[in-house]
């Protein structure tokens, strides 16, 4: 019985963070949209989209790896999202964070890289192929500012459990990280920006000179579920900021909110900056956000 | 018992006989004279089975009927009869081994050759000083005979140059003898021993006459181009009659004469045999030359036995041990190098590629070259390291020091020659002459040496002979190399099954070890089922692999320093012929060798530090010494040039990449962890937790950290595949020496799971990426892609591999890596720890290369009838996936136990792992491994019915059917996007792959080998320098002295 509302629980998790993924790319395109003087689409068009691809009955396969990686790869957001607690002071709302700390959530955000990566490369297309190169090689840079980071804060909470994490920060704004351990939030939010494919880092889907990166050869059901898994990802990776650094949620409607603007965060940025090379975006965070992660550690050294 | 004067009477009288013969008569007389060998030899062989078995004291022969000091005296005693043993069969060997050219050369020369056989018993035997010089006198002149048998320039200008060094020296001896007699009325050598406190004054000047005489005539460095030109001008028959008869005459002159001189003499000959043995190595670098070679090694040889001389009153009574065992080795192996030389008739090392021909002769030239470099199981490896162990007592660190620098020279050449000889192609024209009476001797003196090894292995404190039984089985395999490979894969596995039988009772219960003997066992089966596919007999590979596997669980088995050494060698021995069996191998397992052995010796060096003021030679005892610090970063650093570690790393790229497809596995994923079992050894030793060496450690941490950095990145940038998994285990190793220094109870869990990990993965990814370049037949990815639908096992596993590689949930790598985490947060390494974690993530790079590459992309026009690999290659592939999963999802299986071994109160008593059911949780966090997999297993399950529902219906299509940016693909070479697939990545961190290590080592390379020639340029050929260089030498011994 207790496994069965744990499921419940779980699944109605995983529909409302999905409803709002879609909700929310949809309300991001239109500020885009709005920022740039256009009117922009309509803010149901990403379930649009996501209707029409489930509902395409001609489709092509390349193999039984092409089927492999969408299944890795809305594996991986599904995962992540599994492993995450949402809701802090909620047993119902932690999912089955249960069974790893935050160790397991960096380290399986790969599952669904490596699987999109194999997937796209059976498709056979070399554009596939260029813009995972791109995206792999870029992603070794983000991991790194990221990573000093979650050490920053696991000295600081002597934990690298996410609960507690979010427990240690209750009690006020005082008591976030982004207040408490600015440098770390900072360095991280960097990587955020890498994490979430906007400019200026953008250059992995590079929509204009290669039809649109690794999902190139995608379509269809396919496509449909690369869109899925998009809209999960963002919020929920946004929701892992949100639990490190920006004091966790108690309820639904402050991840919500949460989650907007952090992922906005990455949003405004991109709007702003022009795009880098692959050598330019590694070559950037290897330098100054690197040295703010470093920082971010040896404040706690000193 | 006969009378030993008898063997003088004998080689005198078959001499006189032979000269007076017809030349129709020459084969009666050749009878004679083998006659009169073969019953010098029993008499010797008599003598010495009556002193070893029967253990009879020293016999005096007296001539003349009158008592020493008024006639002639000569001893047969132990060693006596043990070198005219050696000499008169020598003798015997010779004749037949020169036989074809006395034939030419007429009669006279065997006449002058029983002459000079003759001459050195007496030298041997005799107790009269004056009788030394005459019958030194008398076998120079043979010598000089023999030299000139050669008859043109070349040959007399040596003998002459000879003639003049010896006559020099003689002069020198005479006129020491002459003021000896003059100080003490007698020139019996017991008498004058007798008169102690004589050496004053004039005696003390006439000693030094008489020694210093002695020790020109053992042709040291730098004094010695007169020799060298003989031994490169003469016949390689009479060179080995100068190296081993005459040289060993000398030496024992030496021996018998250096109590005359007091302990200061002793130091004398330690330093000029030292200096001798690391020049005359260093110079012999440069040479191409056999005959030359030889005679650098000849010199070097003696001048090791020198120092054994020399350290007489150090190591007491090991001296027999000692010098036995390198006498032996050097005797009978530079004897038959020698004879092949002479064989082969190529002036240049590289001709001896033509041995191949003849396999036997190939395999008795690697026990010739092994045993000279003091490789197991041979007597050298014995005597130097009971001479390493005594020195180190004394605490002559720096004698030892010296010993280990000349060794590694001396491998230099000694390995580049091998090399050769195994790969290079047989020069045109080259043919090898092997007439049976040129044949036996080698056959002989090659047998005799393992022999020789069992023989000193027995008399060596601290050996077991049960080592010796794996050394037995690989011989012995040897003799079966005639029959199909697979009864020999067969016997192969029997026999590692067999050892680690025996074994395990004497591991059961040691958790560490039981581990690694699993690694070093399982990965042996398991590389060995893939050896069934290889077809034919495969000759010269099951007796190296069984010796290599032997050595590792030797390892394991070792009770104390000397096994763990004999064992590391043994591995080092059968591993190198492993790797040089690869198609373009040669420069790379040259580079394994020396590497190998480089830390070998620094082990040798930590090892000898340690046991000084101590009388064991316990396992325990590494690392603990006066001087901690050196003798752990000593032994470190030994066994990390085999794990590789940045800067140690350059020989395994190489190494690894061109093996052979099932050698690759066997020398990757399991071979690396024997130094990473040495290092478990030594952080054990120097005291787990409570270790005073974290500054050392902390270096090695950051050591480690570089590796894993700089491995992974190097493996992202590589086309080769081999080489890209080569380099990943660089940076692997880096991972596991990185956890291991930390010296904590989380982090030695961590590098357990790090090594039990990469031996799971590599030795997979190794069998599946060889599986692939045997079918495709090249090693580079960007030549292959799209082979997922070919070999649809490899690349599954090749995908299980890399998973794990990564450290991606669920699979085990991802144990690992949270281990990881928590050390570092522990331990507070951060910054390293970052470095590790920065690594991880390049290492996606190489893995999505690898697995794009290869199976995924475009598929090439000419791999379309690729077949899936042998199913020799997929069993244990197979069952290495099947291990990951165990592994994967209850890592508690092995880790809890081991947490508790661990535990123990010398290891790591601090335990911060709880494990409650399956979840492991230190303070800062919690992993559930099983259901981190099952939640992942059962949704991923859901996603892919969810998708082939709806996608049911979908049209499966070419991997060409695509269209891009408005084109049609044009050919699957130009659509494939694989080489140089990570430019982006490299123009942004490239400077970090800066090929520093390599430039290096090629600096030190071209320095050596420079100086070398440099050197060199003493030796100008002319016989009038030589004379000065003798004399200066004198001069510069004698004011160092007075």
């Amino acid at each position: 019985m207790e496994i069965v509302t744990k499921l419940g629980f779980v699944l109605l998790g995983l529909v409302i963070i999905l409803n709002w993924g879609l909700i929310m790319a949809g309300i991001i395109r239109k500020i885009i949209a709005r920022a740039s003087m256009r009117r922009g689409i309509s803010i149901t068009q990403p379930y649009i989209n996501l209707f029409k691809n489930y509902s395409i009955r001609s489709q092509i396969t390349h193999g039984v790896m092409f089927y492999l990686g969408p299944v890795f790869r809305l594996s991986g957001g599904v995962g992540i999202f599994l492993f995450m607690p949402l809701i802090f002071g909620s047993e119902n709302w932690s999912n089955f964070s249960f069974a790893g700390d935050l160790v397991l959530i960096v380290y399986f955000m790969f599952f669904g890289m490596l699987g999109m990566a194999l997937g796209a490369g059976e498709g056979g297309h070399p554009y596939s192929a260029i813009g995972i190169s791109r995206g792999l090689a870029q992603f070794t840079a983000i991991e790194l500012p990221l990573t000093l980071a979650i050490i920053s804060i696991a000295i600081q909470y002597k934990t690298l459990s996410i609960t507690e994490i979010v427990a240690a920060q209750q009690g006020g704004i005082q008591n976030w990280t982004l207040v408490t351990n600015p440098l770390a939030t900072l360095a991280a939010m960097i990587s955020f920006l890498g994490a979430m494919g906007h400019a200026p880092f953008n250059v992995v889907m590079a929509p204009q000179e290669n039809p649109i990166g690794p999902p190139t050869e995608y379509h269809g059901t396919f496509l449909g579920v690369l869109q899925t898994n998009r809209a999960i990802l963002h919020v929920i990776e946004a929701v892992l900021w949100m639990n490190l650094f920006f004091g966790g949620a108690t309820n639904w409607i402050e991840l919500i909110l949460k989650s907007f603007f952090i992922y906005f965060w990455s949003v405004f940025v991109g709007m702003v900056f022009p795009r880098f090379r692959v050598d330019q975006s590694i070559s950037w965070l290897l330098k100054l956000p690197t040295l703010i992660g470093i920082l971010a550690i040896v404040i706690f050294l000193l | 018992m006969v009378n030993p004067i008898y063997i003088v009477v004998a080689l005198l009288g078959s001499a006189f006989l032979s000269g007076l013969s017809k030349q129709h008569s020459s084969a009666a007389a050749s009878w004679l004279a083998y006659g009169a060998l073969l019953f010098s030899v029993v008499v010797s062989a008599t003598w010495l089975g009556a002193f070893i078995f029967n253990g009879i004291p020293a016999a005096e022969i007296f001539t003349a009927g009158v008592n020493p000091p008024f006639s002639i005296n000569l001893r047969m005693g132990l060693e006596e009869a043990f070198l005219t043993l050696a000499i008169n069969l020598a003798g015997m060997a010779g004749l037949s081994y020169l036989s074809r050219d006395f034939s030419i050369w007429g009669q006279k020369a065997t006449t002058i050759f029983l002459v000079l056989i003759m001459s050195v018993n007496v030298v041997v035997m005799t107790r009269d000083l004056f009788n030394l010089f005459v019958f030194s006198e008398v076998g120079s002149i043979a010598m000089v005979g023999l030299i000139f048998t050669r008859r043109d320039t070349d040959g007399y200008s040596a003998g002459f140059k000879y003639l003049i060094a010896v006559s020099v020296i003689s002069a020198l001896l005479l006129l020491g003898i002459g003021f000896v007699y003059y100080n003490t009325g007698s020139l019996n050598v017991d008498t004058i021993l007798s008169q102690s406190s004589l050496v004053n004054g004039s005696l003390a000047v006439a000693l030094f006459l008489v020694l210093i005489s002695l020790v020109l005539e053992l042709k040291v460095f730098p004094v010695n181009g007169w020799a060298l030109d003989v031994y490169q001008t003469v016949n390689p028959g009479i060179g080995s009659v100068i190296s081993g008869v005459v040289g060993t005459g000398s030496l024992y002159v030496l021996y018998k004469m250096l109590p005359l001189g007091g302990a200061l003499w002793y130091e004398i000959v330690l330093i000029v045999g030292l200096v001798t043995f690391v020049g005359s190595n260093f110079v012999a670098i440069s040479q191409k030359n056999v005959n030359r070679l030889l005679g650098y090694s000849s010199v070097a040889q003696a001048g090791l036995l020198m120092v054994a001389l020399g350290a007489a009153p150090l190591v007491g009574q090991h001296f027999l041990l000692i010098a036995g065992g390198v006498f032996l080795s050097q005797f009978l192996a530079k004897s038959g190098l020698f004879w092949l030389a002479g064989m082969i008739n190529s002036a240049d090392t590289a001709g001896w590629a033509v041995l191949r021909q003849k396999p036997v002769l190939l395999v008795l030239f690697g026990f010739f070259v092994l045993a000279l470099a003091g490789f197991p199981p041979f007597p050298s490896f014995f005597g130097k390291w009971q001479l390493v162990i005594d020195l180190a007592h004394n605490g002559q660190f720096a004698v030892i020091a010296a010993l280990l620098i000349g060794s590694l020279f001396e491998a230099v050449y000694l390995f580049r020659w091998l090399g050769e000889a195994i790969k290079l192609p047989v020069a045109e024209g080259l043919t090898l002459q092997t007439p049976l009476s040129r044949l036996w001797p080698v056959l002989l003196f090659g047998i005799l040496l393992p022999v020789g090894g069992y023989l000193f292995s027995r008399l060596t404190p601290g050996f077991d002979g049960f080592l010796m039984v794996s050394v037995a089985f690989a011989l012995a395999l040897m003799l079966l190399d005639y029959l199909p490979a697979w009864i020999k894969n067969s016997l192969t596995i029997a026999g590692l099954l067999l050892y680690a039988s025996l074994v395990y009772p004497l591991i059961e219960g040691d958790l560490i070890r039981v581990v690694f003997a699993v690694i070093f066992v399982g990965g042996g089966l398991l590389t060995l089922i893939a050896g069934y596919s290889v077809k034919g007999k495969r000759m010269g590979f099951f007796p190296f692999a069984i010796l290599m596997y032997a050595g590792l669980i030797g390892l394991i088995e070792a009770q104390n320093l000397l096994q763990f050494l004999f064992a590391w060698e043994l591995m080092t021995l059968g591993s190198y012929i492993l790797i040089i069996r690869g198609k373009k191998s040669m420069l790379h397992a040259l580079n394994y060798m020396l590497f190998s052995l480089g830390g070998a010796y620094m082990i040798m060096m930590g090892i000898s530090l340690s046991v000084f003021g101590t009388q064991g030679l316990d396992l325990a005892l590494m690392g603990t010494s006066y001087w901690p610090v050196w003798s752990v970063a000593l032994l470190a650093l030994g066994f990390l040039t085999k794990t590789a570690a940045l800067g140690l790393h350059i020989w395994l790229p190489g190494a690894h990449a061109e093996a052979e497809s099932d050698v690759s596995p066997m020398v990757s994923g399991i071979l690396l962890k024997a130094g990473a079992f040495g290092l478990v050894l030594l952080f054990l030793a120097i005291g787990g937790e409570a270790n005073s060496q974290q500054p050392l450690l902390y270096a090695l941490g950051w050591l480690g950290a570089l590796t894993a950095l700089g491995g992974n990145l190097m493996a992202a940038f590589q086309e080769d595949a081999k080489k890209l998994l080569a380099y990943s285990s660089v940076a692997n190793l880096g991972y596991i020496l990185f956890a291991f220094a930390f010296m904590t109870h989380i982090g030695w869990i961590a590098g357990f799971t790090y090594s039990i990990n990469h031996f799971l993965f590599k030795t997979l990814l190794f069998l599946a990426i060889g599986g692939v370049v045997l079918r495709t037949g090249t090693h580079n990815m960007y030549e292959m892609g799209g082979l997922i639908k070919r070999v649809p096992w490899s690349f599954i596993t090749v995908l299980i591999g890399i998973i794990t590689l990564a450290g991606i949930p669920p699979l085990s790598g991802f144990s690992g890596k949270w281990l990881f985490y928590h050390a570092v947060i522990a331990k507070g390494w951060y910054f390293q720890g970052t470095m590790v974690f920065f690594a991880g993530t390049i290492a996606f790079l190489y893995c999505f290369k690898l697995i794009y590459s290869i199976f995924l992309g475009q598929e090439k026009d000419h791999l379309r009838k690729v077949k899936e690999v042998p199913v020799w290659y997929i069993v244990p592939q197979v069952l290495l996936v099947l291990a990951i999963m165990v592994f994967s999802y209850r890592p508690d299986l092995i880790l809890v136990p081991l947490g508790h071994t661990l535990a123990a109160a010398n290891y790591f008593p601090t335990d911060p792992i709880t494990w409650n059911g399956l979840t492991a949780s230190t303070t800062a966090g919690y992993w559930n491994a099983s259901q981190i997999m099952m939640v992942i297993g059962v949704m991923f399950v859901i996603l892919l019915g969810w998708l082939l529902f709806m996608s049911r219906k979908a049209q499966k299509v070419k991997q060409f059917n695509i269209v891009f940016a408005a084109e049609r693909p044009f050919r699957p070479e130009t659509t494939h996007y694989s080489y140089n697939m990570f430019r982006h990545y490299h123009r942004a961190v490239g400077f970090l792959v800066a090929p520093v290590a390599t430039r290096f080592w090629n600096g030190v390379d071209a320095v050596m080998h420079d100086v070398a020639h440099s050197a060199k340029k003493i030796y100008s050929g002319n016989g009038q320098t030589y004379i000065v260089h003798l004399l200066a030498y004198v001069v510069i011994i004698y004011l160092l002295m007075f």
